[in-house]
């Protein structure tokens, strides 16, 4: 099952801090074409200022030790066929003893300090909505995780990671919020231990494979209205956009992942580019500081497997670009809640919700992007709120555990 | 004599350049790697540590540097229509054959102008069996020594002029062509707008289009596929290839295409992430050649210390797919100027041969036993060979330049 978690404090050595100022200090950059703007990719005077930033005025220390407020710890995870890796999480309980205990998995550019603003809304005790203990780990190969070290981790394998995690700390049956390839994770976790661990899920990025006449005609038939369908043209055409000029981070990292991680894990530049330009486009108007963005950029670069590791999950669960990432799913009968977010590029038709699983739930929100949890913390809160809440659709899904006191 | 702006060019790399390269080089930070992933995932982890130890220690630059500076080379202005001058770097080599056969040689990504440089004593050679070239190898804008454009817009329009103009301001008002890679992409277009006028005749070392046979345009090369993808293992597994290709090897395309600046701040900071980026695609791209630590090393160097740096090279993604929604070829239609191919089996791709026909008119064919994508490099004498035999007297180009048959 795993052996008891011990508390963990990010403690990154003085000698990573001071090789990434010299390396800061070495930075070379390119020029850029006259009037490119963002559309070539992250622009120049951008990331200069944040490099500089990065360079002269971040503090690491400050952000280590306010990290180092949230209850963390890692524990040893025996994968089947993968030996053992040692996984890092946030652990934080309510005081309401039947708390319901969720497992927030986060995605790619993300990490666990995704689930920070939305700790002190889930568990906070209230009569008017239900409290959460609240598990988020680093998935393998990301912040503090360990990386799996031989090839073949695919999708199973994150899920099993995750929910031996959950069981190890208790808690045998669950709910799980995720987007981004948290939501990924969440479509192979509940196929494998959906209604008998996980009782319910909630996502704030829906997607998954297009219908088939056999796997959902009514679906089918709707797609094929699309050239006389107005509303279903404009969702598809966000789908449009983001494969045409969105997706080579997506091939590239699930192809050769090897080759990008040289530079990512040599240029702390290269990084911040790779990384920024994500955070700046997919999130719906959020006002990045620069600390926000270090921080974030430096949990990549300080994380414990090395900047390389996290784009290996896209080769894993793909199989190199074999096969979408949801080979071997299916729909499941799970409760399924759904969290529209205007600003995610990674969006469908809102009818092909149904195609994942049992929905129960559907919040449409007027602002936050892929990002939700980071952009829109109290609206992502409100869905689990309502979701889980007295009078909500999976009210006292975990037998036992309402919530509420 | 109109004014000229052609200097001589001599390589010279500042040694500020040569210092900041190895104090980075001093800082390297290594990734992991997967348990046996051999070639699986990208280029291997202790490939990758051995270059880097001998770039720190024991790559001499400027001895082949020294080399380098043996070639004529030359830079000049080039206007093109909306983008004012760019000064191009080329190395022109003249040979003793008075009435030799002007001749065009383009790289392509990640290549560069050194990709002639074992062609050279080929095509100048002078012989009474064999025509003789006069060379001129140009480092494509934003590559090599090359400017780069300043603004966006830098198409298939623009290359083809910058090309042309270079080999009208060298007097050469009538020529023929050869390119692989984007060579070759370039090259559509370029014969699609100056061919039969200037470009008399062309050669690809990469015969690809987007171009495919229908019932309605091309029946006839389409039943022929028909067949050869039926009956004709080696079609087959040509096509079988071109799809692994399409589905494994096209990350860096795609990324480039897209996110060109994205990916430049690695390149441009990282000496070890260019290396990797670019090595990958010499040991893919190239047919069991027994590449030497000193030629991979040369190669990326001329990246890493190029006039634009090595983020500017990967912009022509961008700009000839038009951030990948149109594709390369758009615009340049097919061409009756005589063209010939040459197939290698190490080429990322292949289509069946009657879809050669597709890109041009079809003259000469030849087909190669051994060799991969960078087969000016790889296999000199067979690419020269090939050139030999389609300009040649008896061959199917011979003369096509009036006055320059290539024989005294």
């Amino acid at each position: 099952m795993g052996s008891w978690a011990r508390p963990f404090t990010v403690a990154v050595p003085d000698a990573d801090i001071e090789l990434l100022r010299k390396k800061l200090e070495l930075a070379t950059f390119p020029d850029e074409l006259q009037g490119a703007g963002w559309d070539y990719g992250a622009p120049l005077a951008d990331i200069k200022r944040l490099t500089t930033y990065w360079k002269d005025s971040f503090d690491w220390r400050k952000s280590e030790k306010a990290i180092n407020e949230l209850p963390q710890f890692t524990t040893d995870i025996e994968v089947d066929g993968f030996g053992s890796l040692n996984i890092h999480f946030v652990h934080q309980k309510s005081k309401v003893e039947n708390a319901i205990p969720l497992l927030f998995v986060h995605g790619w550019p993300g990490h666990f300090l995704e689930v920070r603003k939305l700790l002190p809304i889930l568990t906070s005790e209230s009569p008017d909505h239900p409290s959460f203990h609240v598990v988020a780990p680093s998935l393998p190969g990301f912040g503090f995780s360990e990386a799996p070290n031989k090839p073949g981790f695919g999708g199973f394998q994150y899920a099993e990671v995750v929910n031996k995690l959950m069981l190890s700390l208790g808690y045998d049956e669950y709910v799980y919020q995720g987007g981004d390839l948290g939501h990924v994770v969440g479509v192979y976790a509940t196929n494998a231990y959906g209604n008998k661990h996980i009782k319910a899920w909630h996502t704030n990025m829906p997607f998954y494979r297009a219908p088939t006449l056999f796997s959902n005609p009514l679906l089918f038939l709707e797609m094929l209205t699309t050239p006389f369908n107005t509303r279903m043209q404009e969702q598809f055409a966000a789908a449009k956009r983001f494969r045409t000029k969105g997706m080579g981070y997506f091939v590239l990292q699930a192809t050769k992942p090897q080759t990008l991680g040289y530079s990512l894990a040599d240029s702390p530049v290269g990084l911040l580019a790779w990384i920024y330009e994500k955070l700046h486009k997919a999130v719906d108007k959020y006002p990045w500081t620069e600390n926000e963005v270090l921080e974030w950029i430096s949990v990549y670069w300080f994380s414990r497997a090395g900047p390389a590791a996290p784009q290996h999950m896209y080769y894993g669960l793909t199989h190199g670009n074999e096969h979408d990432l949801f080979e071997g799913t299916r729909w499941t009968s799970t409760p399924l809640g759904v969290g529209f977010f205007p600003g995610e590029p990674v969006r469908l038709p809102k009818s092909w919700v149904h195609m994942i699983g049992k929905v129960l739930f559907e919040s449409e929100h007027d602002a936050g992007g892929h990002f939700a949890a980071f952009e829109q913390p109290a609206r992502l809160a409100g869905d689990l709120q309502k979701m889980f809440g007295k009078g909500g659709p999976v009210y006292g899904i975990v037998p036992g555990k309402d919530g509420y006191v | 004599m109109a004014e000229t702006t052609e200097k001589p060019f001599t390589l010279s790399v500042p040694d500020a350049d040569i210092e900041l390269l190895h104090k980075k080089l001093e800082l390297a930070r290594f990734p992991d790697e997967l348990e046996g992933a051999g070639w699986d995932y990208g280029a291997p982890l202790a490939d990758i540590k051995r270059l880097v130890a001998h770039w720190k220690q024991g790559f001499d630059w400027r001895k082949a540097e020294a080399e380098i500076n043996k070639l004529p080379m030359f830079t000049r202005d080039i206007e093109v229509e909306g983008h004012g001058k760019l000064n191009i770097h080329y190395v022109h080599q003249k040979s003793e054959v008075k009435d030799a056969i002007p001749l065009l040689f383009v790289h392509g990504w990640p290549g560069d102008f050194l990709e002639v440089r074992k062609l050279l004593p080929l095509l100048t050679a002078k012989s009474s069996d064999n025509p003789s070239f006069h060379v001129v190898a140009i480092s494509l804008p934003g590559f090599g020594f090359s400017e780069a454009p300043k603004k966006p817009g830098f198409a298939g329009r623009q290359y083809a002029e910058v090309l042309n103009n270079l080999m009208l301001s060298l007097g050469y008002n009538e020529y023929v062509y050869q390119g692989g890679d984007w060579g070759h992409i370039v090259g559509m277009h370029t014969v699609h707008h100056f061919g039969h006028k200037h470009i008399k005749a062309w050669h690809s070392n990469m015969p690809l289009s987007s171009r495919r046979p229908t019932l309605l345009t091309h029946p006839l090369i389409l039943i022929n596929t028909v067949f050869a993808t039926t009956f004709d293992k080696s079609a087959r597994e040509g096509i079988a290839k071109t799809l692994k290709f399409v589905q494994k090897g096209r990350g860096y395309f795609m990324e480039q295409a897209t996110k060109p600046q994205t990916l430049g701040y690695s390149l441009e900071d990282s000496p070890v992430g260019l290396l990797a980026w670019i090595y990958e695609k010499l040991v893919g791209w190239t047919d069991s050649y027994p590449w030497t630590d000193d030629e991979v090393l040369e190669w990326i160097s001329i990246y890493w210390f190029s006039r634009s740096g090595p983020a500017a090279a990967g912009r022509i993604y961008y700009e000839m797919t038009r951030g990948n929604s149109s594709e390369i070829f758009a615009g340049a239609q097919w061409s009756s100027v005589p063209l010939g191919v040459s197939y290698f089996p190490g080429e990322l791709g292949r289509m069946p041969k009657s879809w050669s026909h597709l890109l041009g008119k079809l003259v000469f064919e030849s087909e190669h036993d051994k060799g991969g994508h960078f087969a000016a490099f790889e296999q000199p004498e067979k690419l020269a060979g090939d050139l030999r035999k389609m300009y040649g007297k008896g061959g199917p180009a011979h003369g096509v330049v009036p006055g320059k048959n290539g024989y005294d």
